[in-house]
């Protein structure tokens, strides 16, 4: 006769080999369990979907804008979009002593249009393509509101031409937009000058032009949308927003640059959230129950052995344990299904959504970061783990007269 | 080999009464029950189907508890054992065969025989030794790396029995061992139970159907009969104190 240990450690020693046993078993009930591991896969697969697409559009917008930079729209707009501003205004600002000033004793301002323009392109066979893009008119004091700018093929375009420079992101979502080629916005041909980058910014998702030649193309005569400032150190924004609020020839709205886009991105994440977790809340629910069946299955095909191990002496502890694992590992293999495609296929993926507030495409890559998908897994494992316990408190109360004597 | 005193009390049920619910009914399976056995007996417990065999054999195992009454192993009272604890006693104590040997399908022979020894403090090697030399007894060792599905009916009974004796339990409970089994291979199981009993001096209690049974067992008790005796004795007890 063995003595045996009576503590906590031996307690776990016995539940993991019991855990290892059904594990070699697990491949008979592998098919069993498919339904399972399919519902946490495509669990699994919507919410890393819906977090990575949230994190692209954060990172992107999140990179977007400076800190010290105040853009300024017509009151009441929400977007560059809906703004009218005229040349006046921006003369008033600029001459605010609080915007700072260039070597050349020139205020740092920018005014830019932005237009949501239709883009037209025909590809090498001949196809046309019509793509709603965001145009902005920029001048050259534009370029040093954008530090992190830098021209990655071609050139700038030039003043008082049809010329347009594209942002990393659009040239690679469409590949024939190359240095060279020929598009139609707003019904006359445009040469691209260039490509550039803004450090994945929400700017490469736009066309750039000469401010001059889109307000005349679009028959905007001198206004414009938007208008940044860049502002001395230590200016009281509240301050210099009543100023101008008290000024009766301005009617404006200031918000410094970055804030703007932190906002676009709240909007438009809350958008995805609304509409994606939901979604991923049923789906889970749905994975939780079939999770729950399987195991409940499992128990019921399984209680003659489940008896015998409680009739030789494991515990009831050791049984339960062994039940969860079970179900843990279901949810790994699930959630591993789902995540591992996504992972090799859309990792970097550029995908493209209409930005509500510009309605013009706003193109943003998937971040399937490790934090994202350890999420994910944990999500996963936590469906696994609910559909287990019931299971494994049945399977620990089995009475083990009733499910040896049936035979 | 144990050194068996057969004066000594191995199991002792006093005053057992085992009722269950079904449904609105109390179905009463033992009442009033009394049974012992001594160490290093090999009792063959017969009869009827529905008299409460396999119960009996629950109980003694500690998988089952009584309504009320004493179950008592070895002058340990286990009817007052928690479920955790009962656990424990039974791996240490009791050693199970049943009618369908209940052999884990993924597991070899070996690996089955093994199951018992890994709620001891055995290391790897200890309990492939001594899964090893389980087998060797119940002549089996030739086919240790065999899974269930590769052996016979008498060679997977035969497996049990060696899960059943690997951790060297002072008492072995069979239900109905030779069930499944043609008379030829039942006959070398009760032999091996015999020679367990007879070499190693273990206690058997054994449920079972099987006539053949009182050649082996070196007490045969008919149910029914003992029973109905204990009936009778009760009556008397009453008639000699009035």
């Amino acid at each position: 006769m063995y003595q045996l240990i009576n503590h906590s450690r031996a307690k776990f020693k016995q539940a993991v080999a019991l855990a290892t046993i059904n594990l070699k078993s697990f491949p008979h009930r592998a098919i069993a369990s498919s339904v399972s591991i399919l519902s946490i896969a495509c669990v699994a697969a919507v919410i890393l979907s819906v977090l990575a697409m949230t994190q692209g559009m954060v990172k992107t917008l999140e990179r977007t804008g400076l800190d010290d930079t105040l853009i300024v729209m017509r009151a009441g707009a929400v977007s560059e979009l809906q703004s009218v501003m005229f040349p006046v205004e921006v003369n008033i600002l600029a001459n605010n002593k609080q915007v700072l000033k260039n070597s050349d004793n020139q205020a740092m301002v920018s005014a830019e249009m932005f237009v949501n323009a239709e883009m037209s392109h025909i590809d090498k066979s001949g196809e046309k393509h019509i793509e709603k893009l965001a145009l902005r008119g920029i001048s050259k004091n534009t370029y040093g509101f954008r530090p992190n700018f830098n021209m990655i093929a071609g050139e700038k375009f030039k003043t008082g031409l049809r010329q347009v420079i594209i942002g990393q992101a659009i040239a690679r979502k469409i590949p024939t937009l190359t240095v060279g080629t020929t598009i139609t916005l707003g019904g006359a041909r445009w040469l691209i000058s260039g490509i550039f980058t803004d450090n994945n910014s929400v700017f490469e998702s736009e066309l750039w032009a000469d401010i001059g030649m889109v307000q005349s193309d679009y028959q905007r005569g001198n206004t414009l949308q938007s208008v940044r400032l860049a502002l001395k150190a230590n200016t009281d924004i509240a301050q210099l927003n009543q100023e101008w609020q008290d000024d009766p020839r301005l009617n404006l709205r200031i918000m410094l640059e970055k804030q703007f886009f932190a906002n676009q991105a709240e909007n438009l994440t809350r958008l995805i959230r609304w509409i994606g977790f939901p979604v991923a809340f049923i789906m889970a629910l749905g994975a939780m129950i079939a999770a729950l069946n399987t195991m409940y299955a499992t128990i019921a095909s399984r209680s003659k052995e489940i008896a015998t191990h409680k009739a030789i002496g494991f515990s009831a502890f050791s049984i339960c344990f062994s039940i969860l694992i079970e179900a843990l590992l279901i949810a790994l293999v699930g959630a591993l299904l789902g995540i591992l495609p996504l992972y090799f296929i859309f990792d970097g993926w550029t995908a493209s959504t209409q930005d509500a507030n510009n309605l013009s495409q706003m193109m943003f890559n998937f971040e399937l970061s490790m934090d994202l998908i350890i999420q994910t897994l944990l999500f996963s494992i936590t469906i696994g783990l609910l559909g287990g316990i019931l299971p494994a408190i049945k399977a620990m109360r089995l009475p083990v007269t009733v499910a040896l004597r049936d035979n | 080999m144990q050194t068996n005193n057969p004066n000594k009390i191995a199991i002792q049920l006093k005053k057992i009464n085992k009722s269950y619910q079904k449904g609105s009914n109390n179905v009463v399976v033992h009442d009033n029950f009394n049974l012992s056995i001594a160490e290093g007996e090999f009792v063959a417990l017969m009869g009827p189907s529905g008299l409460g065999k396999s119960t009996l054999l629950h109980l003694i195992g500690g998988l089952d508890l009584p309504t009320s009454g004493h179950v008592i192993i070895d002058d340990q009272r286990i009817d007052t054992l928690s479920e955790g604890k009962l656990s424990i006693w039974r791996a240490e104590n009791i050693g199970f065969v049943f009618q369908s040997h209940h052999l884990l399908p993924v597991l070899t022979a070996q690996g089955n025989v093994e199951l018992p020894l890994l709620l001891t403090p055995l290391d790897s090697k200890q309990r492939k030794q001594h899964a090893s030399l389980a087998l060797r007894l119940v002549g089996m060792e030739e086919r240790a790396n065999h899974l269930p599905k590769e052996l016979s009916g008498g060679q997977e009974q035969r497996v049990a029995i060696a899960r059943a004796i690997v951790s060297d339990p002072k008492i072995i409970l069979c239900d109905e061992p030779t069930g499944n089994l043609d008379r030829k291979t039942a006959d070398e199981i009760l032999t091996l139970l015999a020679a367990l009993n007879k070499d190693y001096g273990k206690t058997i209690v054994m449920v079972t159907h099987d006539l053949r049974a009182s050649e082996y067992a070196s007490r045969v008790i008919n149910l029914e009969q003992h029973i109905e005796e204990g009936k009778q004795s009760q009556l008397s007890a009453v008639e000699v104190n009035s």
